[in-house]
């Protein structure tokens, strides 16, 4: 079977490790494997906060070496928060010379002691960037297409109304991400249509969730997730479908603040993509780890029963 | 053997204070070829030039060299002196030892021993230098404009009132241009067509304007004074000199296209005139939307007429004129909202840009001018007004400012409020800019007495929300994120070239510069001519600017084409290019190297030719001519041998 | 001017400018470090009208970068603003004049955290989020928001 190279990153490993799980099981649906990555480091989840930082690109920079090393050009991620860091890494290290020739610099000092890597190459070679750093949603439009996703769906989503939420690091800035038009994207619509389901469009879609300032501003968060979740509910929406595993925290278990603040609010259920995906090709429920949401996606998932019937169709 | 007199010019303290100017015209008189030397302290005042005319006849003077400024300042002022004593005008040149000594130099010596060899470099010249005359150019008095906004119809009225016969060629079915859709004109808020229409009629009737619309330009060949244009009529399907206008065809068409005049906020049939004061009032058939040309049925509108003027089968015209001058004058399109995808980019039908307003706000527009919203036709209340939708902004639209939008908007808002009384109008602006005659005060009245909220900030974004569109914008001077949930959003988009100018140009010799708008040859004291002779520009075409500015620019133009035609026929430097047709093997590499286009290859005989009209006498050819059959008058091999030896101290 | 001590001080002083406060300094440092040119920024606002936190901001975005390009410090880096952007990169994505506003929210964060002051900390941190809320929410408080 197909592999590609995968990196997890820290949240899929645990606190969001139901969403990994969702995503291996969809791609060997799909004919492919997602081959994790023999060792990997955090890659930092934010870029450096000025230039001088170059440290903190030496860890994302270490993984896409690996990567190169092990012969592969191709990393696939499905945190945008681990996307976004590593592909402006990339960006980083392709147009400064300088910060180039520091982060190889410090790769190169402690080279000698990672001897427990497989390398394909004996000498060294310094990285340049080269290494193209995928989203797991883009492999899907780009490599496997959203037509042969909806020929091989056993239980099309059908009837259901699902508005995508893009956060912000999927998109921007979209001079060094280039996935889609920040303004105007149609990436995860295209997705839920392929899943059989309708792409609900709403104004909130690409404005920010509130990220960090979960921890830091709570309060902030919870306005702005009201304001994204009402406006979904207001054109039509039955579910949301986000591809960050911090939004999803955000949007999902916010929603317990929002309802203390906001007594008229109802309830959504919350899915990553890969739950969803999961789902539609045919894996088996209970293996997307629906208990660990905040709120019940019971609701959602009677509605995809009673479309199609128990086990869809064969 | 030459009678060379040297004139070293003191030019105040600017030469003589580094240059010592008696011993310059001591030392050159000793050259050969020199008779006379003299100093003066201002060669290019009246004395100065009478002395240099005084010397020429009693001397008997055969070469003339002025040690002094520029040639670019007075080579033209002391030809002219020459050539009223007699002597040939190109057996006169000009040493420069300001610009490229005394005004560079401080060492008084040396400074001297370098002016003395520039004057001995151009004593060399004028010894080989042959007596020229220049080389006659014929003119065809003729006019070629093309574009029928309120720049062409201008340039062409003063052309044709000047005596001039004109082409104006317009590639829709009617003149008018932009300026037809407006509804009033800042700052007198004239109606426009009202002060549109009779110079719209003037043009029509005018007996040496003649008006081809419905025509593109094909292709144009030639030179100033010399063109050959292919202009393509194109078939409007009916038979022009027979209808009479009476629009029966047009009532009974079923077909139903979004009208372009009206911004898409009407729709006209497939057989249409495109607003009633149209120029020439003919109509034409859309054959993309005709019901007859898509599937061969219907033909009502010929049903209709009584006199039969319809004609299906009618074919496109070439028509070949010759010209002697061309006025590009294709004015703009706005960027379209489409494109605008923070702004809705097309999705929400209550954002609109200022032309559609205009069209809103016309008494013959859409709405018969009161003011409704497109979704669904209702009065809106509340009106938002987005300044700067595409402008100003280098790193995703366009980086100029498209000057009109500040005065456009402000207008809107006032008329808009004098409509709907209970209405609120808001403007986001980032700069007011109000350069114009008259401006500043028509801001001020607007702002003081009209009721209209002016918000410094660009605006973010802009959506759809249920029966509102939201804007999202901020007030600067307040440090407030402003929200505003509008009935309607106008936004002012920006000027941009036309598509069609785009491909015009490559059949032109008309530069465009960065942004697509038609490059002048020098942007502050050749603004409507291009760099090319021949080819004159007008109106927003060249750049974005007010209807009294493009008018100026028109009249511009046409006064640089009547002053063209005024001679009898032009005249051409001869110090250019020759051939030696012995020499001359048919390489022609000369021809790939001129950057104006005038070397050509003679079929025939086998060899390069110069056009003489075109000819600038840059030098390139003969630099890239390997058999040195290319040659440039007064400016030959040997002359510059010469001339390279004495500039460098001798032999 | 001497003032006596025990008076309440203006509430608007006029900013004084000099060659040093202007050119060189705060202002020369932040273009260093986020490798932006301040001097781009014409005042247009479009930064702070698409800002999804500017209503919990103080100091809106554009008003950020104005302080900044006069050179006023000590006016920013006490600025709730730093703390609650939420590094969307919607400011980065519409600036006409391809500023990256949020790397330069990024520097002023990291200039302030140099001056000594702090947002926040780990023991501010409720426990219960602590085990449960995705590294990257951990990461960017960390980074961006304490020394």
């Amino acid at each position: 079977m197909a592999k590609v190279a995968y990196y997890p990153g820290c949240a899929l490993k645990d606190r969001s490790s139901h969403l990994d799980r969702s995503a291996r099981d969809a791609t060997l649906k799909l004919g492919f494997e997602l081959d994790e990555l023999p060792t990997w480091t955090c890659c930092g989840a934010v870029p450096p906060v000025s230039e001088e930082r170059v440290m903190n690109l030496v860890a994302p920079s270490r993984i896409l070496k690996d990567v190169r090393d092990s012969g592969r050009d191709v990393l696939v991620t499905i945190c945008d928060f681990c996307y976004n860091t590593l592909k402006r890494t990339n960006y980083s290290i392709r147009n400064n010379e300088i910060t180039r020739r520091r982060v190889n610099a410090f790769l190169a000092d402690d080279e000698p002691e990672r001897d427990y890597i497989e390398k394909k190459e004996e000498q060294w070679v310094d990285y340049t960037g080269d290494v193209r750093v995928v989203h797991l949603m883009e492999y899907l439009r780009d490599e496997v297409g959203y037509d042969a996703i909806n020929r091989n769906l056993t239980r099309p989503l059908e009837g259901l109304k699902i508005a995508p939420y893009y956060g912000c690091v999927m998109l921007r800035p979209q001079n060094e991400i280039q996935l889609d038009d920040p303004e105007n994207p149609a990436i995860i619509e295209d997705f839920v249509s392929a899943l059989g389901a309708d792409p609900v469009s709403y104004p909130y879609r690409t404005e920010c969730c509130g990220s960090y300032l979960s921890v830091s501003s709570p309060d902030a968060s919870t306005r702005l997730c009201y304001r994204i979740l009402t406006s979904a509910q207001k054109h039509g929406a039955d579910a949301m479908v986000i591809s960050c595993p911090l939004c999803f925290y955000n949007l999902d278990s916010r929603q317990k603040a929002i309802a203390e603040s906001y007594p008229d609010f109802k309830q959504i259920p919350v899915f990553y993509f890969t739950q969803l995906l999961s789902l539609a090709l045919g894996v088996e429920e209970g293996r997307q780890g629906f208990d660990r949401h905040f709120v019940d996606v019971a609701p959602v998932l009677d509605m995809i029963r009673e479309k199609t019937g128990k086990g869809g169709r064969e | 053997m030459k009678r060379i007199g040297v004139f070293v010019c003191h030019c105040g303290i600017n030469i003589a204070e580094t240059v010592d100017v008696k011993k310059v015209a001591e030392e050159v008189s000793k050259l050969d070829g020199v008779v006379f030397a003299q100093d003066y302290i201002y060669m290019c005042s009246d004395p100065g030039q009478a002395l240099v005319r005084e010397k020429i006849k009693q001397e008997k003077l055969d070469g003339v060299i002025i040690a002094a400024c520029s040639p670019s300042l007075h080579e033209s002022t002391f030809r002219a002196a020459a050539e009223e004593a007699g002597l040939n005008p190109w057996q006169c040149e000009i040493a420069n030892i300001r610009e490229q000594c005394s005004w560079v130099h401080d060492d008084r010596s040396r400074a001297t021993s370098k002016a003395i060899r520039i004057v001995s470099t151009m004593v060399e010249k004028t010894r080989l230098n042959e007596s020229l005359e220049p080389i006659p150019v014929e003119i065809t008095k003729k006019a070629l404009v093309i574009g029928g906004g309120i720049a062409g119809i201008q340039a062409a009225l003063d052309i044709a009132d000047a005596g001039y016969k004109v082409i104006l060629v317009e590639k829709d079915s009617s003149i008018g241009g932009h300026m037809a859709q407006l509804s009033e004109t800042f700052p007198t808020l004239d109606c426009s067509q009202c002060i549109l229409t009779p110079k719209m009629v003037a043009a029509g009737k005018h007996r040496n304007i003649e008006l081809m619309t419905y025509s593109e330009v094909e292709e144009v060949s030639g030179y100033v004074g010399n063109f050959n244009v292919r202009i393509r009529r194109k078939a409007p399907c009916v038979d022009w000199s027979i209808c009479t206008g009476c629009g029966t065809c047009m009532d009974r068409c079923p077909a139903k296209v979004p009208s372009e005049f009206d911004r898409g906020l009407s729709t006209h049939g497939a057989i249409y005139i495109p607003f009633p004061q149209a120029v020439p009032n003919k109509p034409v058939i859309d054959r993309d939307s005709c019901i007859y040309f898509k599937t061969g049925k219907c033909r009502l509108c010929e049903k209709s007429c009584e006199i039969e003027a319809i004609r299906f089968d009618q074919e496109d015209e070439i028509i070949e004129e010759e010209v002697g001058a061309i006025i590009t004058a294709t004015g703009y399109e706005t960027l379209p909202v489409l494109d605008l995808k923070e702004y809705g980019g097309g999705d929400v039908p209550d954002v609109i840009d200022g032309l559609a307003f205009e069209r809103l706000l016309s008494a013959s527009g859409p709405t018969s001018g009161e003011v409704r919203r497109p979704s669904d036709g209702k009065v809106p209340k509340e009106v938002v007004f987005v300044q700067c939708a595409g402008s100003r902004d280098p790193e995703r639209y366009r980086p100029y400012c498209s000057k009109i939008c500040c005065m456009y908007t402000t207008k809107h808002a006032l008329l808009y409020k004098h409509r709907v009384h209970d209405g609120q109008p808001y403007i986001f602006y980032i700069d007011i800019r109000t350069g114009g005659k008259g401006y500043e005060e028509f801001y001020h009245n607007a702002e003081e007495d009209e009721g209209i909220v002016y918000l410094r900030g660009k605006v973010a974004k802009i959506f759809r929300d249920g029966e509102k569109t939201v804007v999202w914008g901020t007030d600067t001077l307040t440090g407030r994120n402003v929200e505003i949930e509008a009935d309607l959003v106008v936004l002012a988009t920006a000027l941009v070239p036309r598509e069609s100018t785009a491909e015009l140009v490559k059949k032109l010799r008309i530069q465009t510069g960065p942004n697509g708008f038609l490059s002048e040859a020098h942007p502050k004291l050749r603004p409507v001519e291009s760099i090319n002779s021949g080819f004159f520009i007008a109106g927003v075409a060249q750049g974005p600017k007010d209807i009294p500015e493009t008018v100026a620019q028109a009249s511009g133009a046409a006064c640089k084409v009547i002053s063209l035609f005024a001679r009898d026929h032009l005249e051409q430097d001869p110090a250019i290019a020759w051939v030696d047709e012995d020499l001359c093997g048919g390489c022609r590499i000369c021809i790939s190297v001129c950057p104006y286009d005038a070397r050509e290859y003679d079929e025939e005989k086998g060899i390069a030719t110069v056009n003489e009209a075109l000819c600038e006498g840059c030098g390139s050819c003969v630099a890239a001519c390997a058999c040195g059959a290319t040659q440039q008058r007064n400016l030959s091999d040997s002359q510059i041998k010469s001339m390279v030896t004495a500039s460098l101290g001798g032999e | 001017m001497n003032e006596k001590t025990g008076l309440a001080p203006p509430k608007s002083p006029p900013v004084r400018l000099t060659r040093e406060t202007v050119g060189a300094g705060f202002k020369k440092r932040v273009n260093e470090l986020s490798g932006e040119n301040l001097d781009a920024c014409y005042q247009c606002g479009n930064c702070s009208s698409g800002c999804p936190l500017a209503q919990e901001m103080d100091i809106l975005p554009n008003r950020i970068m104005r302080l900044a390009q006069l050179g006023l410090k000590n006016e920013l880096i006490y600025s709730q603003t730093l703390w609650i952007c939420a590094s969307c990169f919607q400011c980065t994505v519409r600036c006409p004049k391809g500023i990256d506003i949020q790397g330069v929210m990024d520097t002023l964060r990291q200039i302030a955290l140099e001056e000594g002051v702090d947002h926040f900390g780990p023991d501010q941190i409720d426990p219960g989020q602590a085990s449960t809320v995705p590294q990257p929410g951990l990461v960017g408080v960390y980074r961006k928001l304490s020394t």
